[in-house]
């Protein structure tokens, strides 16, 4: 309900109860104790953005670096550690975490009316696990050990006989360590979204923003544990001396290929289908209409993943499998194509339809939607088997993945920081800064990646930290070197803007754009407890239901599902969203930082190859799992 | 680096250059020189061509929102009346799934049915001649089956003759590419596999591995000469030859130097006491254009400089600098081996 | 949820133990014995018929009476620590006979046991655990948790299944 209209003596009464009950410690403490959803992504959101600007810093390096052929700004072994690194961090620690844990831990339980997610502690334990795992990766590089075979990490150059030294073992122990993080914060998903969400919000009525959660958690729930066991196998091989990937003894090479890519197949999706609920949460609210083929968009952001999982060995076309194979996985390849141009379609007719407002968030999506084209077409081009025999491993290939990366998911990021912006801040960000960094980005990044296209065809392959000048690629490198400061500098003046509009923006109000879900019906920034009534739903536009939201506010004077007796919250049945009971909700707590704690010591432990003290420290972590369920909830 | 090496460097480029400027390509997917690199790159344009009108189609409906974005009179839509949705329905159900389907089922039929009947690995046996290609970390050895010729980053094939080649390797995964004469193949531990190699036109084919291999990757280069079958012929003999023996008091200490010192350890010349295959065969490395893998060109000065100091031009690179030998006996080893032809 | 991720990750090892199988000549290789098939399957059996105390248990804590929980679990705990017990014993003595550095069907073979016995310790655990929280009494949350590790047991029991006889492949053909 929104606070526009004051509240009744009662209502108020009954808020002035709720916040008792969901007060936060304050200081420090409060924010290594905390389970509070949106206090937990804006922890997320802040080191996310940190590990964004290492790895854009890494990329800075490398396109300084390959701005002219046979320069020497850093050494083969450094730039080996850079593309490494860059692609380590964007994915498992900027992009994943910042769609994940810090949008959809701050936004679902807001767009669900919940007021926290389903498992509090365990969600603080997630942020913790990868704050752990992000420091873990980024000590290699301090010791000047980063991981230096790619983010693939292809053995058996990632073997002990070709890399001796410690950097892949950090590889591989930082991957485990962090999927254990995004594993948690799956699981949380899924059982939220099916069980907290308010009476009356039936599977068909949730946000659009909520099903591509889902897909994406289901995603990493079973594409993660495949790269698990491939790093587990992989320090196995370099620390103990199995022989998965060993040829010579019954091994083989691409097993590590193909466990990768049956996860990392999946991942690509994981990484833009929550850009696409983010980009399907922008678009009704700019245009002020429903999306265009709501239920075709909903199950299309499920199929993706879903189809998604079949493809994997398109990545290994060069490798020498059978025809027959390859065939097979290029006719799933196609078979995927058909959800994303769906939904592309969708987007756009929404846009048509709907009174489109260029505001700086919808720009963001515009561009988006430009570049995942011009990314997915090319994607389709690779299901031509030959062509993509022909440029796999060039520069073409990280145009594709830019174009779709950047372009996908970092864009709607961005839009969705200007979205929400006033929503977690309470103050309205600068229009006009706002438009002319979206500008700058959507140049800079076109310049940086389109020309590696182009160099790509003209045989310059990946990785290489330098290359003959009389080969033609000189120019277009330039070009992309100067895209890439241009970019950077669009970055500036995106955080800039938010920064002083933070300082000194306008107040903004519970629902500045008029948006169609539900966070827009509590205040800016929502209480602790998020929603002072359990809201009533009857569609998925549910701040545009005006009946409703007046019910509630009758209910909140009646004290009606006001659940301020304790730490209280609903929980449904997962498809028809009835009530089923009321639920008692942990408050702060230590341990999940503790765990997190004892969990990084076991993973240092491995690293040192001290397995017999890895292993106490995995019964500490048992220790602090005891403690943690020591308290039990009072019965409800 | 100093401004020194930077100078060096820079002036390899130079007479690479120079040669780049002859009948040498340079490495461009899209100037085939032969069907299967033909076959692609037509792919390639009819897609790109698609795809240039897909991407319009886009852009056009996004600037028609915008052109309708100033429009009066529309009401919000919180009464869900949802205007216009049948038209939506139908842009997304034809170009969203019909159209797709079209088109990707054509472009499948064409490339994964055609298309790669010319560009899949060649049945044992069905050419005339095979070339087995290693890789290793930083270089290609380059074999003969059926003679006894061996060679490193260079290969040589007759024009207009199909061949087949096998990549192997010696250690990791590398990647044989040579885009204007086929697509990429990798070379995995403990397999074979193979490509075509065929020429349509005399000529120097730059290629390089494509698969991070580790520090040097980026300096594995590899030429494919082809050549009028007769020249070929000729140069293949040439190869399956031992070493000539040292004329002159120079290349006779140069001999001598490589034999007793820490050259014969890595490298082969066949027909002497050198049969250490670690590093490149040298029985005929005067005969090759470059150095290094296509790194550096292969001129006395150059050779000179490589064996002082290997390191700087390829850091990383499994052969040691040899800066401590005397001045005297790096002339000896250069010349001996520029007689190596 | 998280048995769903464990699960896929068993699906990842149980697709190595085949990818090997199928590229491998001969398998076992040359020098490793073929895997006994008796012994393990009654090992399996016993580990197996502790999912139905387990099951008991649940709903007898689901019904209110505590007692006859906390025995079932008890009865459970007797079937489950016996396999492990006996499990761990073979394990160790097969690494006397093959070691796991040997080569990849050694790798993947103690790596899908070693697995396997790591979550079946982690039940016992889990049961120690919840006899501990039973003998004071029942509550809902001590419900659920007997309800949830019923569930994490039938899990195990399910993978142990798969992977015994994945391994016990080897004795065929």
């Amino acid at each position: 309900m929104a606070i526009a209209t004051p509240p009744t003596p009662a209502a108020a009464r009954r808020m002035d109860r709720l916040e008792v009950m969901w007060q936060s410690r304050p200081g420090v403490l409060g924010w290594l104790t905390t389970t509070d959803h949106k206090r937990i992504g804006l922890l997320y959101f802040w080191t996310t953005l940190v590990l964004f600007g290492a790895g854009g810093i890494e990329a800075m390096v490398m396109r300084t670096q390959l701005i002219q052929p046979n320069n020497d700004l850093v050494s083969p072994g450094t730039y080996d550690e850079l593309f490494t690194l860059h692609g380590l961090t964007m994915i498992f620690f900027f992009i994943i975490p910042m769609t994940t844990g810090a949008f959809g831990n701050y936004l679902i339980p807001l767009m669900i009316g919940a007021r926290d997610m389903a498992f509090p502690r365990m969600n603080a334990l997630s942020y913790w696990i990868f704050l752990g795992s992000a420091i873990f990766l980024y000590t290699s590089l301090a010791l000047g050990m980063a991981p230096n075979a790619g983010w693939f990490d292809y053995v058996p150059l990632a073997s002990k006989q070709y890399t001796p030294g410690h950097n892949i073992d950090f590889y591989a122990l930082a991957i485990i360590f962090n999927s254990i993080a995004s594993t948690l914060t799956a699981a949380q998903f899924i059982v939220t979204i099916l069980k907290s969400r308010a009476p009356g919000m039936s599977f068909n009525r949730m946000p659009l923003f909520c099903f591509a959660f889902l897909a994406a958690s289901f995603g990493l729930l079973f594409a993660l544990p495949p790269l698990s066991a491939d790093a587990i196998f992989l320090f196995l091989d370099r620390n103990v001396g199995t022989h998965f990937f060993d040829p010579s003894h019954g091994g083989a090479a691409l097993l590590w290929q193909h466990l990768f890519w049956i996860f990392g197949h999946p991942e690509v999706y994981i990484l833009i289908v929550p850009a696409f609920g983010i980009a399907t949460s922008i678009i009704p609210a700019f245009t002020q209409r429903r999306l265009v083929a709501f239920p075709l968009v909903a199950i299309a952001e499920l199929l993706v993943v879903f189809i998604g999982f079949g493809v994997w060995a398109h990545h290994m076309f060069a490798t020498g499998m059978s025809t027959t194979a390859l065939v097979f996985f290029a006719g799933a390849t196609s078979m995927v194509v058909i959800p994303s141009t769906i939904q592309v379609f969708a987007w756009c007719m929404s846009f048509v339809l709907g009174v489109a407002r260029f505001k700086t968030p919808l720009l963001f999506i515009a561009g988006f939607i430009f570049m995942f084209v011009a990314g997915g077409l090319t994607g389709i081009m690779f299901i031509a088997i030959p062509f993509d025999q022909q440029v796999t491993d060039t520069y073409f290939i990280i145009a594709h993945f830019h174009y779709i990366i950047f372009g996908a998911a970092v864009f709607p990021i961005f839009g969705g920081m200007y979205y929400w912006f006033p929503k977690v801040t309470g103050k309205l960000y600068f229009e006009r800064p706002g438009q002319i960094s979206f500008w700058l980005l959507f140049v800079g990044t076109n310049l940086l990646f389109f020309p590696m296209h182009i160099v790509g065809l003209l045989g310059m392959t990946r990785r290489i930290y330098t290359y003959p000048s009389n080969l033609g690629w000189t120019s277009y490198n330039v070009i992309e070197t100067i895209g890439g400061y241009i970019t950077l500098v669009g970055i500036l003046v995106l955080f800039g803007n938010l920064v002083w509009s933070y300082l000194r923006g306008l107040p903004a109000g519970p629902d500045p754009w008029h948006g169609p879900t539900l966070e827009w019906t509590t205040s800016s920034p929502p209480p602790e407890y998020d929603f002072a009534v359990i809201p009533r739903v009857t569609s998925a536009y549910p701040n545009w239901d005006v009946e409703d939201r007046e019910e509630d506010r009758r209910k909140l004077a009646g004290g009606v599902l006001v659940l301020d007796e304790g730490h209280e919250q609903v929980e449904v049945t997962p498809v028809d969203g009835w009530l089923s009971r009321v639920v008692e909700m942990p408050h702060d707590s230590p341990w999940p930082v503790l765990l997190a704690l004892c969990l990084s010591l076991v993973f240092v432990m491995l690293l040192l190859q001290h397995f017999a003290i890895a292993g106490l420290m995995g019964i500490l972590c048992l220790l602090t799992l005891l403690g943690w369920h020591s308290k039990e909830p009072e019965a409800a | 680096m100093n401004r020194l090496r930077r100078g060096r460097l820079a002036a390899a480029v130079v007479p690479l250059a120079l040669l780049a400027a002859g009948c040498d390509r340079k490495q461009n997917a899209l100037a085939p020189a032969s069907h299967q690199s033909q076959d692609i790159a037509t792919l390639f344009w009819w897609m790109t061509g698609v795809s240039v009108v897909g991407l319009a189609v886009v852009i056009g409906l996004l600037l028609l929102a915008w052109k309708r974005s100033g429009r009066r009179g529309a009401a919000a839509d919180t009464h869900g009346s949802k205007p216009g949705e049948r038209v939506g329905w139908y842009v997304v159900v034809i170009g969203g799934v019909a159209v797709p389907i079209l088109l990707i089922t054509a472009l499948f039929v064409v490339a994964n049915l055609f298309v790669i009947k010319t560009t899949e690995a060649p049945a044992a046996n069905s050419t005339k001649r095979t070339i087995l290609v290693i890789g290793h970390q930083w270089w290609w050895e380059v074999r003969y089956p059926g003679t006894s010729a061996v060679t490193a980053n260079e290969i040589h094939i007759p024009v207009r003759t199909p061949v087949r080649l096998e990549v192997r390797t010696a250690d990791v995964i590398h990647s044989f590419w040579v885009p204007e004469l086929n697509r990429k193949i990798d070379t995995l531990p403990g397999t074979t596999n193979a490509i075509e190699l065929y020429a349509d036109a005399v000529g120097r084919y730059r290629g390089q591995c494509a698969e991070f291999c580790g520090l040097q990757h980026a300096h594995m280069g590899i030429w494919v000469d082809a050549e009028p079958p007769a020249k070929f012929r000729q140069w293949l003999a040439g190869q399956s030859r031992p070493a000539a023996a040292p004329k002159g008091a120079l290349a006779s200490a140069g001999r001598d130097a490589f034999m007793t010192g820490a050259c014969a350890d890595c490298h082969q010349i066949r027909g002497t006491s050198a049969t250490s295959q670690v590093g490149p065969d040298l029985t005929h490395v005067a005969d090759r254009q470059t150095l290094a893998a296509l790194t550096i060109p292969n001129t006395p000065s150059y050779l000179h400089d490589w064996i002082r100091d290997s390191q700087r031009f390829k850091p990383g690179n499994l052969m040691p600098s040899f800066g401590g030998l005397p001045e005297q006996e790096l002339r000896e080893l250069v010349a001996y081996l520029e007689e190596l032809k | 949820m998280l048995i769903a991720s464990e699960a896929t990750l068993f699906g990842a090892f149980i697709g190595t133990y085949f990818y090997f199988r199928f590229r491998a000549p001969q398998w076992p290789p040359d020098g490793i014995p073929e895997p006994r098939v008796v012994v393990p399957l009654i090992l399996l059996a016993v580990l197996l018929a502790g999912s139905i105390p387990m099951h008991l248990a649940s709903q007898a804590a689901s019904a209110g009476r505590v007692g006859a929980a906390r025995l079932f679990v008890l009865a459970a705990l007797a079937l489950q620590a016996g396999y492990f017990a006996w499990a761990v014993h073979d394990f160790s003595a097969q690494l006397q006979m093959f070691d796991i550095t040997r080569d990849a069907y050694s790798s993947i073979y103690y790596v899908l046991l070693g697995a396997a016995l790591a979550h079946v310790a982690l039940g016992i655990l889990f049961d120690l655990w919840l006899l501990g929280k039973l003998v004071r009494g029942l509550t809902t949350y001590r419900l659920h948790a007997t309800q949830a590790i019923a569930f994490y047991w039938h899990a195990v029991n399910v993978i142990a299944l798969v992977v015994t006889l994945t391994l016990l492949t080897a004795a065929i053909g």
